[in-house]
């Protein structure tokens, strides 16, 4: 297991560093996507989670669910192109879920991706990504999990 | 941010669509690099405001709004339902995240209640910041605040109460209060605050705009000077308006929200009588609102409030610990009574049978 400033980040998941989100890639190639231990941390306790309808294609960067933390809404960035195929209803029921498991039963929705090998350049796992989760906590002022 | 110049666009008496777009087009803009950090200064024509991840049937009293004409809107801010008119100022800050020196929205949320409350102070108010999203004066409430963010971009915005009508506020909104009796309004009297009140009379609007805007240039840093809205910023608007003026975005009709449950639990122990008003949802074992009242003594009167501000969306594995926080932050006392009788009445009220239905406003009864 990872850790930068104490904050968990799975060295086997892909990340997308910008959007603070991570994908841990299914059998039949489907991502699950979630938020950081480093996202939670700057959120706080998050009481509202909506997500985007199954179905919906989304592009990458851009939102595939909302979250709400002391009164501020903020998106969960898709890390790739794809189509929204589940939704995790317990999160949506249960949204600090997300707080206390953020890598396993607090994934906010499914994506398949339209074009995984293409973008899957765009994202760290690994050694390189805690390095750029180091250098972005440097940038933002963060003092630890 | 030293050095850097600040826009201050004034965008006047709205309806409630047209500022909702507003908020969607300069946070759409600031994003984009479009436009500078801004503060805004808005007013509305009489709206109820749901925050964005709330049920406006859950929150509203639909029929009343309908036949008083007031507009009923989606905020792209969280937070919960409030009613807003032109006695009240709206404030607003769409800024780049670079420069705030953190990433944390805790603490960009308190620097920035911070700086308005001393936009307050040089009125002659006495107002602090109360955690979480509050600016309060003596335990009562004068401005709530709310934000979004979207890639680097963010706005943050607050209500301030020049004057208020409560009891237009309570046929508003379904808050978890007593039913609408002198009372009930008498109680929500003593959790609002507004300029008028305060200061003996109406103060100028302008005077106000002026010493919230010192305030932030001298919390940030900045030079601040009025600016008109740009050209991309009015596209933006108009498409903004197209989606957002919508029986679409203010109902949602395709969304699931989580159940939650609103009931009264009492307590009765040496010092009194305490009821708790709760708004719940089992689910998430989430405590979403609190509403105290009853036959008690607490000293300082303004830990009611507290306790209120202090428990809205907490785990209800918190209630303990957060209430016995609010009386040892305030070295607080009540007679014959503790923060675990508080606790106690919240833990009835979610143990307790579903409440009958309330009746609407125009059935409550106004006798006391």
């Amino acid at each position: 297991m990872g850790t930068v400033k104490g904050c968990e980040l799975p060295e086997d998941l892909y990340y997308h560093i910008d959007g603070n989100v991570w994908a841990r890639r299914r059998e039949d190639g489907s991502l699950d996507v979630g938020m950081t231990a480093y996202a939670c941390s700057l959120a706080g306790q998050i009481v509202s989670f909506t997500p985007r309808k199954i179905g919906k294609t989304v592009r990458q960067d851009k939102s595939c669910g909302t979250v709400e933390s002391g009164k501020w809404v903020g998106p969960v960035k898709a890390p790739v192109n794809g189509e929204i195929v589940a939704v995790n209803d317990a999160v949506v029921a249960d949204p600090g879920l997300i707080n206390r498991d953020p890598y396993g039963a607090g994934w906010v929705v499914r994506l398949q991706p339209s074009n995984w090998e293409e973008d899957r350049a765009s994202l760290l796992t690994g050694a390189a990504a805690l390095d750029a989760f180091a250098a972005r906590m440097d940038a933002d002022g963060f003092g630890g999990c | 941010m030293s050095g850097d110049a600040w826009r201050v666009v004034d965008t006047g008496l709205r309806p409630a669509a047209e500022n909702m777009a507003l908020d969607r087009a300069l946070l759409e803009a600031r994003q984009a690099g479009e436009s500078p950090n801004t503060l805004r200064f808005l007013q509305f024509e009489p709206a109820a405001l749901v925050g964005y991840h709330q049920d406006v049937a859950r929150e509203l009293h639909l029929e009343y709004c309908a036949a008083q004409g007031i507009a009923v809107q989606r905020r792209i801010t969280g937070g919960g339902a409030i009613y807003f008119d032109p006695a009240q100022l709206g404030w607003e800050l769409f800024l780049d995240r670079h420069g705030l020196g953190t990433a944390d929205m805790a603490a960009i949320a308190a620097r920035i209640c911070n700086a308005a409350a001393a936009g307050l102070q040089a009125l002659g108010v006495a107002a602090r910041f109360r955690p979480r999203n509050d600016i309060e004066v003596d335990g009562r409430k004068i401005s709530g605040t709310g934000g979004v963010f979207d890639g680097e971009a963010l706005m943050y915005q607050g209500t301030l109460l020049i004057d208020f009508d409560v009891e237009k506020m309570l046929r508003v909104l379904r808050i978890p209060a007593e039913k609408l009796t002198r009372r009930a309004i008498a109680s929500a009297r003593e959790r609002v605050v507004n300029l008028r009140e305060l200061l003996g009379s109406l103060p100028p609007l302008d005077d106000v705009k002026a010493a919230l805007t010192r305030a932030f240039a001298e919390a940030f840093g900045v030079d601040m000077a009025p600016a008109q809205l740009n050209d991309n910023e009015q596209r933006r608007y108009r498409g903004a308006l197209a989606e957002l003026d919508t029986r679409e975005w203010v109902y949602q009709p395709e969304r699931v929200y989580p159940p939650q449950t609103t009931r009264q639990g009492m307590h009765r122990c040496d010092g009194g009588l305490i009821y708790a008003n709760v708004v719940f949802e089992p689910a998430a074992r989430l405590l979403r609102q609190v509403w105290f009242h009853g036959d008690f003594f607490v000293s300082p009167r303004r830990l009611v409030a507290d306790m209120e501000a202090a428990l809205r969306n907490t785990p209800l594995a918190d209630l303990r610990a957060t209430l016995a926080g609010c009386f040892a932050a305030r070295a607080a006392h009540g007679i014959g009574l503790g923060a675990d009788d508080f606790a106690t009445a919240v833990e009835n009220a979610v143990a307790a049978a579903p409440a009958p239905a309330a009746p609407s406003c125009g059935e409550a009864s106004h006798a006391d």
